[in-house]
């Protein structure tokens, strides 16, 4: 089991009013799933990921992801533990505008140890994994929006992570980007060994995966 | 990629917001330097002139500004020359050397000089009533100066005692400060055309530090038939003893010459002291004034520009930044921006200083290169101090609290 939820609750408050955003959630992942998490729109599906990853503080509840306590960690703890174990891809891409798309895949290296030539070859090897080498030093705006989102698939996989949490990756895309997106995430679960979890609210995108949670008003189905 | 070059490629991002996030802070340097580098040769020149000239008193008319030593016989007005005479005659005690002198601005070619005629010694000696009264063959007593090692050690030589007793000097030939011969650029023996009549370089001086660099001396009688003011001088110069004048010499000379005005170099110096003073108080209100107002500008700026990028902040954090990195990239900008504010404030205010100091302080002000640092250090302080609020409110935003999709 590679990652656990227990009774995981969020409550955002909303001009004083609170809003259950997450209800008692819990379910686990095993090493090599590609889980797709489905759910109207507003039904807390994002929450869910930036709650798994200690992007928001839950209001109760526990995660574990390899043993790592994800709601009790410290700031210092959980950024590295999200370095080095978690890719994230997001349906706006979440690129620097300022770097270029190899800047773009370097940069959880940033903060690790190595050399800058090592660095730069293993952000390569990504580039052209996704098919983007030649595209290496374009800045995000000079790339289309699919091309972005493999820039930021690169980026994700380049701490060689243990889970890829995904946000509507394809919500940005037109249809046959789409799929090029998904066959790739699919040969990174296949091939890399890495766990995914993506959210999505196509039906279609959610076949790509070995399985399926859907969520409803915060709540798993 | 590392987190250095990260800050610099998001800084030059945004160069263009810079200038107003610094414009305090650069300002507030360069007026700082600026005054410091008026201030630092004026405070030399003061140091020099107490060292070499100790109790010299100047003879002026009334008229006439003696803000400063040096420029105040300069398009001075001017009296006759027979009050030398008139204080030859006097006999008083503790005149030691007497130099009247007259000064005008001219152009040599296109460049703008200070001329000055005066006396050599030879000559005021050999008159009769000179000898008269004793001053024969005295050489100049600088015992009330304080000590001439300190100012050979200062590097200051003697040129200013030198200036006065000048031995002798031909009707063609001519002195010339250093800046000027530089500017003309004339060595020992060189000759010039000074109000249509040619001259011969007779000694080049060593450098004083002060207006007399941008002198060129020619012999008095010469300077009054060139300039026609013939029998008229624009100051006497009087090498007194301390002691006498303590024991009032200055009033005896005001006796003797009613209509003048009458000043020990002291009396100017004091002056100079406390504008130097003043200047100083000036520097650290400024000192006070750029702290606070530096530090909330480029706290101001650094808060906008932090807003601004909250997305970028959430990404970072989301790819595994934690908050003390971020903390730290943004004290790094500081840094960079008060790098940048102190370099720029120090080249403006030193240009400000070298360009405005010969008219302020009447000096030529020279570039003080350790200013560079003091300048760096003020500004990097400054602009840290203001960001520290701005990163630690940047710490604590929470990236995710209102935007779900970063
Ligand atoms: N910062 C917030 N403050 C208050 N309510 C929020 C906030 N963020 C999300 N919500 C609410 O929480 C619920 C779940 O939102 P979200 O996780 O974005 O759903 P999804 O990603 O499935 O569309 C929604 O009702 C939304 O309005
Ligand atoms: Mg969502």
């Amino acid at each position: 089991m590679i990652l656990k939820t227990n009774n995981l609750c969020k409550q955002y408050q909303h001009k004083d009013v609170p809003v259950d955003a997450l209800n008692h959630v819990s379910f686990d992942v095993n090493e090599g799933d590609f889980v797709t998490i489905t759910g109207a729109s507003g039904s807390g599906k994002t929450t869910l990921l930036l709650s798994l990853a200690g992007l928001i503080q839950a209001s109760s509840g526990e995660i574990r992801i390899m043993d790592f306590d994800v709601v009790q960690a410290s700031d210092r703890k959980l950024s590295d533990f999200r370095r080095k174990h978690i890719g994230f891809v997001m349906q706006s891409f979440a690129l620097i505008p300022y770097l270029t798309a190899i800047e773009n895949v370097m940069l959880p290296l940033a903060i690790s140890k190595g050399k800058k030539e090592q660095k730069y070859q293993k952000a390569l090897a990504l580039l052209k994994l996704v098919d983007l080498e030649n595209r290496k030093n374009h800045l995000p705006s000079e790339l289309s929006a699919g091309q972005q989102q493999r820039v930021a698939i690169a980026r994700a996989l380049v701490n060689s992570p243990t889970l890829i949490l995904a946000d509507e990756p394809t919500g940005n895309l037109d249809p046959s980007l789409s799929t090029d997106i998904l066959n790739l995430l699919k040969k990174i679960n296949k091939e890399e060994k890495i766990t995914i979890l993506m959210v999505t609210h196509s039906p279609l995108a959610a076949e790509y995966g070995n399985r399926k949670i859907n969520l409803h008003n915060g709540c798993i189905n | 990629m590392n987190i250095r070059k990260l800050v610099w490629l998001e800084f030059k991002q945004h160069k263009s917001q810079l200038i107003s996030g610094l414009l305090a802070i650069t300002l507030g340097i360069a007026v700082i330097v600026g005054i410091r580098s008026i201030s630092v040769v004026s405070e030399k020149a003061v140091a020099v002139n107490l060292d070499n000239l100790g109790a010299n008193i100047l003879v002026l008319p009334q008229a006439s500004n003696v803000d400063n030593y040096y420029a105040a016989d300069i398009d001075a007005p001017t009296m006759p020359e027979e009050y030398v005479d008139r204080i030859v005659s006097s006999n008083l005690e503790g005149v030691d050397n007497l130099s009247p002198k007259l000064t005008r601005r001219i152009k040599v070619g296109t460049e703008n000089v200070v001329l000055t005629g005066i006396m050599p010694k030879n000559e005021i000696t050999s008159k009769p009533m000179w000898q008269q009264s004793g001053l024969l063959g005295n050489d100049l007593k600088a015992s009330c100066a304080p000590t001439n090692a300190v100012n050979q050690s200062n590097g200051y030589e003697d040129e200013k005692l030198k200036r006065k007793v000048i031995d002798s000097l031909g009707a063609d030939e001519y002195l010339l400060g250093s800046t000027i011969a530089r500017k003309l650029k004339l060595a020992d023996g060189g000759s010039v055309v000074i109000l249509g009549e040619k001259f011969k370089v007779s000694r080049v001086l060593n450098e004083t530090g002060t207006v007399d660099d941008d002198r060129i001396f020619i012999h008095l009688r010469k300077a009054q038939e060139l300039l026609k003011i013939p029998n008229q001088v624009s100051a006497i110069e009087i090498m007194g003893c301390c002691n006498a004048i303590s024991d009032g010499l200055l009033s005896k000379l005001r006796n003797v010459l009613p209509d003048t005005r009458i000043t020990t170099i002291g009396q100017i110096v004091a002056t100079q002291i406390q504008t130097n003073k003043m200047m100083n108080k000036v520097s650290l209100i400024f000192l006070i004034i750029i702290i606070f107002v530096g530090g909330i500008s480029i706290g101001n700026f650094m808060w906008a520009n932090i807003n601004e990028r909250r997305k970028e902040i959430g990404m970072l954090r989301m790819i595994g930044f934690n908050k003390a990195t971020i903390y730290r990239m943004i004290l790094a900008k500081a840094f960079v921006l008060g790098i940048i504010g102190g370099l720029i404030g120090y080249i403006l205010g030193t240009a400000a200083g070298v360009w405005l100091g010969p008219e302020l302080a009447g000096l030529p002000v020279q570039p003080i290169p350790s200013l560079i640092l003091i300048s760096l250090c003020i500004s990097i302080v400054v602009s840290l101090l203001g960001s520290i609020l701005p990163a630690y409110l940047a710490g604590r935003i929470d990236p995710f609290k209102n935007m779900q999709e970063v």
